[in-house]
């Protein structure tokens, strides 16, 4: 997927995406600062809000192949198990039962399949909107916040299940998080924003390990860090306390690495 | 028993009860049909579109919501009577015509509910049909699905005014008897010739009514899903 000259103007904010290139079969990390137009250009490459100018070359992808899942998910007025299926349906496509069931079971909601959705709790409301968005086996996913708030044994799964889909079947992700342990782990291409702007775009270790913006050093000065080497430059007081580097996991759309 | 059969008769024929509780039932039910439809309509689209005069549009109907029937009575029948805009129709003194009086009277109160509600709700419905690949039809439907509660109490809302309703059906239907004669302008007639017990009895039938009607919806709503009923 390619962005050109995308413009959008909301109120005193203004998106300006020059260039960005999502390749395909990558997990993407978009990292920046609140407000800095990271959830407007989520909403923009899925045609929720309509741009001023520029265009998306969705290189042959169509609406269908497209999804997403947010920090806070909509969930239908009925039960666990019409939610899951709900993207079949759309498609005309009969769910799987058996198949269903095992999503359910590997998110630990299959006891909750003819519960109503929205008495979940917001983790395994997350969980359920996570499996919706794969169970359709979609090429491009949008990850906004979704990790958010999230225990640790919940991330990990989450984590699992990215990892486990590049393995299989790679697909297109873009990971919109403040949590940069996550980045690091998963993706194989950050891309920075600042002020509605991308100002970098690179490997985890460019962004985050090496930074050259001044802008993306104070971001990563002001929020925990905890992977970075103190010796990189710009390396400022969040470096402090850091532990080891743990293995990266195979599958993240890096070279070499899948 | 002779006696009370013959009092009972006596009434049934007087004011027409039988008649006035079928005008009653296919006046109500076509005109919160036909409304409904509308409104709900108009509701979803005064949401979703934006256009220049759209708040002087949202301000007009809430002023219809609050208008006095009787007034949108007259308008009515001033576009019904014979030298009237709308006076080929000859709707005047017909059920069609009191039903016309009512879709005018009850669509600006399920349109302007339904727009409350939509502009709470239906930007995340909308955008969650996006993010699961649903074409405009599907968004649609998805849309009525997902609002059919706030839907539901619209539409009952515009019902309890079309039933209720009593000034623009008197002046478009003229209360003719076994004819035009809805339940509420029997009463109005009855409490005229000073008969208020056959009044509260007629009261009272409407009142069952009403409970019949909601308690239907609200098994249709319990078949829906909804559990606090």
């Amino acid at each position: 997927m390619k962005i050109f000259n995308l413009r959008k103007q909301m109120g005193d904010f203004c998106l300006q995406i020059d260039r960005m290139e999502l390749a395909p079969g990558v997990v993407h990390g978009l990292v920046g600062s609140n407000g800095c137009g990271k959830s407007t250009l989520s909403k923009l490459i899925m045609g929720i809000l309509t741009p001023d100018g520029g265009r998306i070359d969705y290189e042959g992808l169509t609406p269908r192949d497209l999804t997403m899942t947010s920090q806070k998910p909509y969930l239908l007025h009925d039960t666990v198990y019409q939610n899951l299926i709900y993207p079949l349906k759309v498609r005309g496509i009969r769910p799987d039962e058996a198949e269903a069931d095992a999503w359910l079971a590997r998110c630990g909601l299959e006891g909750k399949k003819n519960q109503y959705a929205r008495s979940l709790s917001s983790g395994e409301q997350q969980k359920l909107s996570f499996i919706r968005a794969l169970i359709f086996h979609p090429s491009f996913i949008i990850v906004d916040e979704t990790m958010s708030n999230l225990d640790p044994d919940s991330t990990e799964l989450f984590e699992e299940m990215i990892l486990e889909q590049q393995r299989i079947r790679p697909v297109t992700w873009l990971i919109i998080s403040h949590q940069l342990i996550h980045i690091r782990r998963l993706c194989g291409c950050v891309h920075f924003m600042e002020k509605g702007r991308q100002i970098a775009q690179g490997t985890p270790e460019e962004i985050l390990l090496y930074p050259q913006h001044p802008a993306i050093r104070s971001f990563l000065a002001s929020t925990e860090v905890f992977y970075r080497d103190p010796e990189a430059p710009g390396a400022g007081k969040a470096a402090a306390g850091r532990e080891e580097e743990p293995e990266r996991p195979a599958g993240n759309g890096r070279d070499g690495e899948r | 028993m002779e006696g009370f059969h013959q009092i009972f008769s006596e009434f049934f024929g007087t004011v027409g009860v039988v008649d006035s509780i079928r005008v009653t039932l296919i006046m109500s039910f076509f005109s919160t049909l036909i409304a409904s439809a509308l409104g709900i309509f108009l509701g979803l689209l005064l949401e979703k579109r934006q256009f220049p005069g759209k708040r002087a549009v949202i301000r007009v109907n809430r002023t219809l919501m609050g208008a006095p029937p009787v007034v949108i009575g007259l308008l009515a029948y001033m576009l019904l009577r014979k030298k009237g805009p709308l006076g080929d129709l000859r709707w005047v003194f017909t059920i069609q015509g009191m039903v016309f009086a009512q879709v005018l009277i009850i669509t600006p109160i399920i349109c302007g509910m339904v727009y409350s509600y939509a502009v709470r709700t239906a930007p995340a419905i909308r955008a969650f049909a996006r993010t699961m690949g649903a074409d405009a039809r599907q968004t649609g439907w998805l849309l009525l699905r997902e609002m059919k509660q706030e839907l539901y109490f619209a539409v009952v809302s515009g019902y309890g005014r079309s039933i209720s309703e009593v000034g623009a059906v008197f002046l478009v239907g003229g209360n003719i008897k076994n004819n035009t004669r809805t339940m509420t302008t029997a009463i109005s007639t009855l409490k005229g010739a000073g008969d208020y017990y056959e009044g509260v009895f007629l009261g009272v039938i409407l009142m069952i009514m009403a409970f019949t009607v909601q308690t239907l919806a609200d098994h249709f709503r319990k078949e829906g899903g909804d559990e606090n009923l």
